[in-house]
């Protein structure tokens, strides 16, 4: 049970790994699939947890960006990601870590308050997107922004790497992060 | 207490080519080795992208990090300070980038109006083909028009010719030609008469100036005039 490391395997040609962590089986299935049916020129693997750490057991490749999904309705989601934050190897947050907050459609059901996700993604220094997953069109959108996203961890995109992005996507942040 | 953490995996299959759709039928046979081609090419690309994180890894690994254990408001000033650093190399690449473009920018505008000079260049020599067309054309015209005058002339010389020969042939000619003839033979028989009549009279012809005047006369061959 080994803390995962984001460069210790060799990549695979023309292959892209995410990594879904997240307590919602059924959010995280449909997303896998929204995924594998967007348009994109390199092969794509969808791996999903529950939580980390992984079991060693399974062979399987680098793993180029992990995708924590926080559910704003239930309190188990977020704490189980605070618990597999905690077996991610550093160099992990340069890039190939972003948060996903879904159900935040429905403000009346949210248990956990907009700004503890946005302090935890400030924490971490990851990028954090808002999604309501539930809907066909916003996962849709969703997914084809994570696999760009992908593609770039990946290094499949020449000119732009995992940390050139973290940097654009913290510019156009709100400034009014820093005084949380 | 770790739970046991589910795994699941999912893949799909890569488009060769990059473009989602059906795949190929037979028909693009040829299109093939172009995609083996962009295939890679892309990774290529990928392959050198990946090579310059790991290179770029590799290096930061070599920075030594600070044994003592700082506090962490120093640790956080230090975080901000490189953070700095890192935005003043972007502004330095961005004003080298605008600079390098605003040079090609001024490349660009020089192509464009050599561009528009060759153009115009050309369409002048355009309009002077054009002329001179023009004026060959109207040569050519102008020596027509002359061979149909040389034709017309020649045309009324050879009608005055065959004119001049029809005359020549026609029969009221012919009977005048005739009378004349006889009157020629007639004078002439005449001529011969009278010679051989003061001829034969043995008169002295030569003293008398009139006479002489006459015998001269006579000896005029009619035929000849």
């Amino acid at each position: 049970m080994s803390a995962l490391r984001p460069l210790d395997k060799l990549p695979g040609l023309n292959t892209a790994t995410i990594l879904l962590v997240g307590t919602e089986d059924a959010l995280l299935q449909q997303l896998a699939d929204s995924m594998l049916k967007a348009d994109c020129t390199s092969e794509l693997k969808v791996h999903l947890a529950r939580s980390l750490p992984l079991p060693c057991s399974v062979n399987r490749p680098r793993i180029d960006l992990i995708v924590f999904v926080v559910n704003l309705h239930s309190k188990l989601s977020l704490q189980s990601v605070e618990e597999s934050l905690c077996h991610l190897d550093a160099a992990f947050f340069l890039g190939k870590v972003a948060f996903l907050a879904t159900g935040a459609g429905r403000d009346s059901h949210c248990s956990i308050h907009r700004n503890t996700v946005v302090k935890l993604a400030h924490t971490y220094r990851s990028p954090l997107l808002f999604c309501d997953l539930e809907i066909e069109d916003f996962r849709a959108a969703m997914a084809q922004r994570l696999v760009r996203l992908l593609q770039i961890c990946a290094g499949h995109v020449p000119g732009v790497s995992a940390l050139n992005l973290l940097s654009l996507m913290r510019g156009s942040e709100n400034p009014s992060l820093e005084d949380l | 207490m770790e739970t046991q953490s589910e795994e699941q995996a999912v893949t799909k299959p890569a488009d060769s080519g990059g473009e989602g759709g059906p795949p190929q039928v037979a028909g693009a046979q040829a299109a093939r080795p172009e995609d083996r081609m962009t295939l890679l090419l892309r990774l290529r690309a990928q392959t050198k992208q990946q090579l310059l994180e790991y290179k770029s890894m590799v290096d930061a690994n070599e920075e030594k990090t600070p044994e003592q254990i700082m506090q962490e408001k120093q640790i956080e000033a230090k975080i901000e300070e490189l953070e700095n650093e890192v935005e003043e190399a972007k502004t330095a690449f961005e004003m080298k980038k605008l600079a390098l473009d605003s040079v090609l920018m001024d490349n660009m505008k020089q192509i464009l109006n050599l561009n528009k000079l060759i153009m115009k260049s050309q369409q002048e020599t355009w309009d002077l083909e054009e002329k001179l067309l023009d004026v060959r054309k109207k040569r050519l015209q102008l020596k027509q028009a002359s061979e149909r005058k040389l034709l017309e002339i020649q045309t009324e010389k050879n009608k005055q010719k065959d004119d001049l020969d029809s005359m020549e042939n026609s029969d009221k000619i012919k009977a005048i030609q005739q009378n004349l003839e006889t009157e020629i033979q007639i004078t002439t028989v005449i001529q011969h008469v009278f010679q051989n009549l003061i001829l034969g009279s043995k008169v002295n012809w030569a003293e008398d100036p009139a006479l002489k005047e006459t015998v001269l006369q006579l000896e005029k061959n009619l035929t000849m005039i």
